[in-house]
């Protein structure tokens, strides 16, 4: 299946296509818009529409995936799936509007169904959910629960110290690290969606409904 | 590590004092003491060519005293000491060491090894007469020869910036040299595709500069502190993770597998791209203000709600926006 990626690097990208292939089963071809990249939040919310548009009207890509870090912003939550859902404090729902609202308005392509769409929202960021399995304190609960106590169980220096051993990683050490951690994931899913059900649940269930 | 440098009647800063991190990314409006509090740091190289009259603040009474002070801590983070050169009328920098332990004499050491570079392209591209110790000049200059010596003294090294380049800019994948005249050296770049070596003086500015900046990076022996004035200076937006990555590799080498005691290093941007790279670091970021013939020097993180301004907000923007200072007066 033809997938484009937006990620905020190259070893993000490494980790979301390693998690997604093994979500769908099957590899992710590259497509000719490779190395899409953001620069985080919040100029994500101004260039996904752009890159929405370019991917269905220039590329052969059939599915488009991409996460965000929530900071210390609000998490995903269940109540934000209900029907009319729009959380606008919530950078998933935010994104998502985004998304669909951009779909919506664009004409369809030729030979090609409508662009897939799967979105995630690490907590508080990737590190966290490359940390399941090692650190059963990181989890998507503790950090919403710290957060309604007006505290952060743990801060994104400890993350990143404990998946790479520094706080200041290279990005040829940041994609080591995480295409490590996401291949030993990729077999463990389901601890994955447990331990992050919302933020990646939402990622998960999105593409297995493609 | 240098703490902080204190500067007193100092050209522009005439009571300021610029706090230090391993690596420390300053940015503020033109004029506003970057380069100067840089140019303070190496002072300490050659404190008896300077002379009060050409050091001291505009408007400042003859009489008054020039100084600056650095201070430094030791491994935990203990302030251990400080080294303070000054100037009083009519006269010389002098040294003065407070107390003059052997962790003096050996950070007096660490100041006189610190460089400050202003690369420049044209500087970069220049053939180089070889001498037996080649050492980087403040524009890049001589570059080729002391590539030439990485590659017969430290060949892993300089396979390391060949690899690195080639990641950096695709097109080329190794460093070529040539002999202009007798006991000369000039660089070129191998094109990855057909294998042509294009000569340093065709190459672009961008490309010059981060062949200069990897060189640094992956140097045998840097200079113990590194201060570089606009290291993103005609790189693509894409690439100022590499060069950060680069610089880190010189004050964090733990991070980038280098095995070696870290470098402070001290820059400078006018790039709001660059700046919204340390956005997890305030503590490593200074802005520099100008308030009227003054300059002042104040940390990111001293920032009692920066959590808050920053909550839903680019850094580089709200910088721009003036809210965290560093902007120039009237704009």
């Amino acid at each position: 299946m033809k997938i484009a990626f937006l990620a905020e690097s190259p070893a993000d990208q490494a980790a979301l296509t390693i998690l997604t292939e093994a979500i769908l089963g099957c590899k992710a071809e590259a497509i000719s818009h490779t190395g899409l990249r953001s620069r985080g939040w919040p100029m994500v919310r101004t260039v996904l529409p752009s890159v929405l548009k370019d991917l269905h009207y220039q590329s052969e890509a059939e599915g488009f995936v991409m996460i965000v870090d929530s900071n210390g912003a609000l998490p995903h939550l269940p109540e934000h799936e209900l029907p009319n859902p729009h959380e606008p404090k919530c950078r998933l729902c935010q994104l998502r509007q985004i998304a669909d609202n951009t779909l919506s308005q664009i004409h369809p392509r030729a030979g090609l169904a409508p662009l897939k769409t799967a979105i995630g929202l690490a907590v508080p960021e990737i590190e966290a959910w490359l940390l399941c399995g090692v650190d059963p304190h990181v989890t998507e609960a503790a950090w919403t629960n710290g957060l309604k106590e007006g505290r952060e169980p743990y801060s994104k220096e400890d993350l990143k110290q404990q998946l790479y051993g520094t706080s200041h990683p290279s990005l040829a050490l940041e994609t080591q690290k995480m295409t490590e951690a996401a291949t030993r994931l990729s077999q463990n899913l389901s601890a994955l969606e447990k331990l992050f059900p919302n933020g990646f649940g939402a990622m998960l269930k999105s593409l297995r409904s493609w | 590590m240098i703490e902080s440098i204190e500067f007193r009647n100092f050209k522009a800063l005439r009571e300021a004092t610029l706090p230090l991190s391993r690596f420390t990314l300053i940015v503020g409006p033109n004029g506003s003491g970057k380069s100067t509090g840089l140019k303070g740091i190496t002072a300490f190289q050659n404190p008896g060519v300077y002379h009060h009259k050409n050091l001291r603040t505009a408007g400042v009474p003859e009489t008054v005293p020039v100084g600056v002070t650095a201070r430094w801590t030791d491994a935990d983070g203990a302030q251990v000491g400080s080294l303070l050169w000054s100037a009083s009328e009519g006269t010389r920098v002098a040294y003065y060491v407070p107390n003059a332990s052997s962790q003096a004499v050996k950070v007096a050491e660490v100041l006189q090894g610190a460089r400050i570079f202003a690369l420049d392209a044209v500087a970069i591209a220049q053939p180089v007469q070889l001498q037996p110790n080649m050492e980087m000049a403040q524009s890049g200059a001589l570059l080729a020869g002391v590539l030439d010596r990485l590659r017969d003294q430290h060949p892993e090294r300089f396979e390391a910036v060949n690899k690195e380049l080639g990641r950096w800019v695709p097109e080329f994948d190794r460093i070529l040299f040539e002999t202009p005249g007798s006991g000369q050296r000039s660089m070129a770049l191998r094109t990855r595709e057909g294998h042509y070596p294009i000569k340093a003086v065709e190459l672009s500015q961008g490309t010059l500069i981060a062949l200069a900046l990897l060189t640094i990076a992956n140097s045998a022996k840097p200079p113990s502190i590194v201060c570089l004035e606009e290291p993103d200076r005609g790189l693509h937006p894409r690439l100022l993770r590499d060069v950060k990555d680069a610089l880190y590799r010189l004050a964090y080498p733990e991070g980038s597998g280098e095995k070696r005691e870290p470098v402070q290093v001290i820059a400078t941007t006018h790039n709001p791209y660059f700046l919204d790279l340390f956005r997890e670091h305030p503590e490593e970021i200074v802005i520099a203000e100008k308030v009227g013939l003054e300059s002042k020097f104040s940390r990111l993180s001293d920032r009692k709600d920066l959590n808050e301004i920053l909550a839903d907000a680019p850094l580089s923007e709200v910088w721009y926006s003036g809210v965290l200072g560093g902007v120039p007066a009237g704009t």
